[in-house]
């Protein structure tokens, strides 16, 4: 006898918002993966009309072509060239990103400096490059500076003899011996330097005296790689030039040189806005908490403003360090044996566009993923813990 | 939880809905939609032979360069000059009964294969060695070889070589992508003498970082070396091209595979030219050949053939206009005359390139 039967307890289908959105969503789910398989089966198609093979068999053949300074060669497999090829990137994209986020930083803190000068300087810099096309300036650095300003072999620069500057590379000194040996003595000088830190901020905490950590563990780092020199013998070797080339030293190709430097200056004008604003972000009263407990200028900005401000600055650096490893693929227009190059050379040379491309794609993507994942986690553990 | 569940439903429906097109038959109307956009694709491009679309369009898409002194240079008013670019006309000629019918479309070395398969240009005639490789995985086709040509080493007057075995540890600048950049590192190790071998996206760069004196060889296909240093900006004379020819590289037209037809007619156009010269019918004689009592001249020239059982003119079946030897020597020239008319003003002998009856390479199937 309820009056209430015969009322619907829900609406019909149609009209019942949570089914309508799931059908929404599928709907656009169905188009978004039809077009995808669409395209691909006409690349599939077509791709077997051509009769051009498909597979990654291409990467097994001998790559017929040769980069200067390594031992990469002509009958080296093409997988060995994209090997060489990612391990170029990274180089530039790591040496590069170090080397951005120390110039920023410092350009960055220019830009908020009380000497007119310094601030009206560092103002003009960013200002200028921030808004020039990359591909240009690095143009302008391979054409104007590298090849016109650099001198020829024959007269080339050698500043205190220890550098031979030419328009073939730059060599600088270097230590004999193999790059892993380096390696190793530098991780392991790293980890120990690490440790003492670690250490002194145990101490710090139970006694209360200062930490100093960066002091003890720049000085460990020092003698311990020191010491490792002289106990495994390793010497010094200035360049020279030697008939049309230069031998001893490390030499850095021109091309490496000018898209290295173009990235950090173009790189470091984007680090430096990230900077100051990050600087301005710390509230006033920690630098007035700072300056009232006499800390010089220098101690309160290491100690009070800049680990807040890397903080707020973290995430957008770590874009930056990202977008420079990206824009690392224009070496290509000047020749710098890095991934895009090694597609385009490889493709010339018979291996299939779309599956070396494809590759290199998945490459970057990956390097890219691995590197903002880091980021996120380092991100997690700064971050402020809000409630 | 109960949205993670929704989620997951969701996902394996629009699998589901997404196998279904994918594995579908014409007899499911289900994926009518699907099965018909992939057959529509499928046949716009197959079965026809790309003569039959030439003819359509009346244009041959011909696949070229723009600055290569002497094979193909675009002038200010947009047309092209060069021994390439003729060999485009010749084959417009051949097909279209016109010479200017051919559409030059500028690609650079690392794209024009891909611009061969997808079909936006209908042959390539761009200096392209002819290889194996090519031939097998570029999915090209190469037909007559209009120019046989070596790869070389050009070097500054002043350098001190005199040969290439000379330039030890030298730094040889070469176009990326291209043969050329894998002779150079063989020849380097052959001889032993560790070039750095260094690829450049362009010639213009290449000439930059050889005028600052970042490299200290050129190294490329003697003929291109040849056109470079006539238009060099310091002088022909600054330059000189080292006498070793090191590799062997046959130059000629490629069209996409698998098109038998199209590949026949253009070889055919290039082989015209070759036949002309050897009849010694050029541009300006070749209205007096047609009335040539030779038969062989004749046919050649699609001239009617009376014989006691009446006339008639060859059509060999290739899918040219009969005439259209006639066409490719009135409007361009024989072989000989292209030659001469491009290569030979930057210092270019006829060399390997002289007809067979010269003893040369040059050398066309008879026309019957």
């Amino acid at each position: 006898m309820s009056p209430l039967t015969g009322v619907p307890t829900r609406a019909p289908l149609w009209r019942d918002v949570r089914v309508l959105k799931w059908v929404f969503q599928l709907v656009v789910l169905a188009i978004f993966v039809s077009i995808i398989f669409w395209l691909y089966n006409n690349y599939q198609v077509n791709i077997q009309k051509s009769k051009i093979p498909t597979g990654l068999e291409f990467l097994d053949n001998p790559a017929n072509f040769t980069m200067p300074g390594n031992d990469f060669n002509q009958s080296s497999p093409v997988w060995s060239a994209f090997i060489q090829g990612f391990y170029n990137t990274l180089r530039v994209s790591i040496v590069g990103i170090l080397l951005s986020i120390f110039f920023g930083t410092l350009i960055g803190m220019a830009r908020l400096s009380k000497n007119f000068l310094v601030r009206t300087v560092a103002g003009a810099y960013v200002e200028v490059i921030r808004n020039l096309p990359l591909l240009v300036l690095l143009t302008f650095m391979n054409l104007a500076v590298v090849l016109q300003t650099f001198p020829r072999i024959e007269n080339a620069w050698k500043p205190l003899d220890l550098f031979v500057v030419s328009n073939r590379g730059i060599a600088i000194p270097w230590f004999e011996g193999s790059g892993t040996t380096l390696l190793t003595v530098l991780a392991a000088a790293l980890v120990i330097a690490g440790l003492v830190a670690w250490l002194r901020g145990k101490y710090s905490d139970r006694t209360g005296k200062p930490a100093r950590g960066l002091l003890y563990a720049t000085a460990v780092f020092v003698l311990v790689v020191l010491g490792s020199w002289f106990t495994l013998g390793y010497q010094w070797t200035l360049p020279f030039v030697e008939d049309r080339g230069t031998l001893g030293g490390l030499r850095l190709d021109p091309s490496f040189f000018a898209l290295l430097v173009t990235l950090v200056i173009y790189t470091s004008s984007h680090i430096a806005e990230i900077v100051r604003g990050s600087i301005l972000a710390v509230p006033r009263g920690q630098g007035e908490a700072a300056d009232a407990l006499a800390l010089s200028g220098p101690t309160k900005m290491r100690l009070v403003i800049l680990p807040q401000a890397f903080r707020v600055a973290l995430p957008a650096i770590g874009n930056q360090s990202l977008n420079l490893l990206k824009n690392s693929s224009l070496g290509a227009a000047i020749s710098y044996f890095e991934l895009t190059q090694i597609a385009q050379i490889t493709v010339g040379n018979g291996s299939p566009a779309v599956p070396a491309f494809t590759l290199t794609l998945l490459v970057y993507l990956s390097i890219s993923l691995t590197t903002s994942l880091v980021i996120n986690i380092f991100n997690r553990r700064l971050a402020l813990v809000e409630r | 939880m109960k949205k993670t569940v929704g989620i997951l439903a969701a996902l394996a429906a629009a699998t589901l809905v997404v196998s279904g097109c994918a594995a579908s038959t014409d007899a499911e109307p289900a994926a009518e939609t699907a099965a018909e956009t992939t057959t529509e694709t499928t046949t716009t491009t197959s079965a026809e032979s790309v003569l039959a679309a030439v003819q359509e369009a009346g244009a041959v898409r011909c696949g070229t360069r723009d600055a290569l002194p002497g094979f193909a240079v675009l002038q200010e008013d947009g047309t092209h000059v060069g021994f390439d670019s003729d060999f485009c006309r010749v084959i417009a000629a051949a097909v279209l009964g016109d010479a200017d019918a051919a559409d030059m479309v500028d690609l650079e070395t690392s794209d024009r294969f891909t611009a061969l398969q997808s079909g936006s240009i209908d042959v390539l005639v761009r200096n392209t060695t002819w290889t194996a490789s090519r031939d097998g995985g570029e999915a090209s086709t190469f037909v007559q070889t209009n120019f046989y040509d070596g790869q070389g080493m050009m070097v500054e007057s002043g350098s001190g070589y005199d040969s290439i075995s000379d330039m030890n540890g030298a730094v040889v600048c070469v176009a990326k992508g291209t043969t050329t950049e894998g002779n150079a590192a063989l020849e380097s190790s052959r001889l032993d003498l560790g070039w750095e071998v260094r690829p450049f996206d362009d010639t213009d760069l290449l000439q930059e970082a050889f005028l600052a004196g970042q490299c200290d060889g050129w190294s490329s296909d003697v003929s291109q070396l040849t056109g470079f240093r006539s238009a060099y900006p310091d002088g022909a004379d600054s330059l000189e091209i080292l006498p070793e020819v090191f590799s062997k590289e046959p130059l000629g037209p490629a069209v996409l595979d698998g098109d038998t037809q199209w590949a026949q007619v253009v070889n055919w156009a290039i082989l015209a030219t070759i036949q002309a010269e050897e009849f010694g019918i050029t541009s300006a004689n070749v209205d007096s050949f047609l009335a040539s009592e030779d038969v062989t001249i004749q046919r050649f020239l699609g001239v009617e053939i009376t014989t006691d059982e009446g006339s008639a003119v060859l059509d060999p079946g290739l899918g040219l206009p009969t005439d259209f030897a006639y066409q490719v020597v009135k409007q361009v020239g024989n072989y000989g005359e292209i030659f001469e008319r491009h290569l030979t003003p930057l210092g270019l002998e006829r060399g390997v390139n002289a007809l067979w009856t010269d003893g040369g390479l040059m050398y066309a199937p008879p026309y019957r």
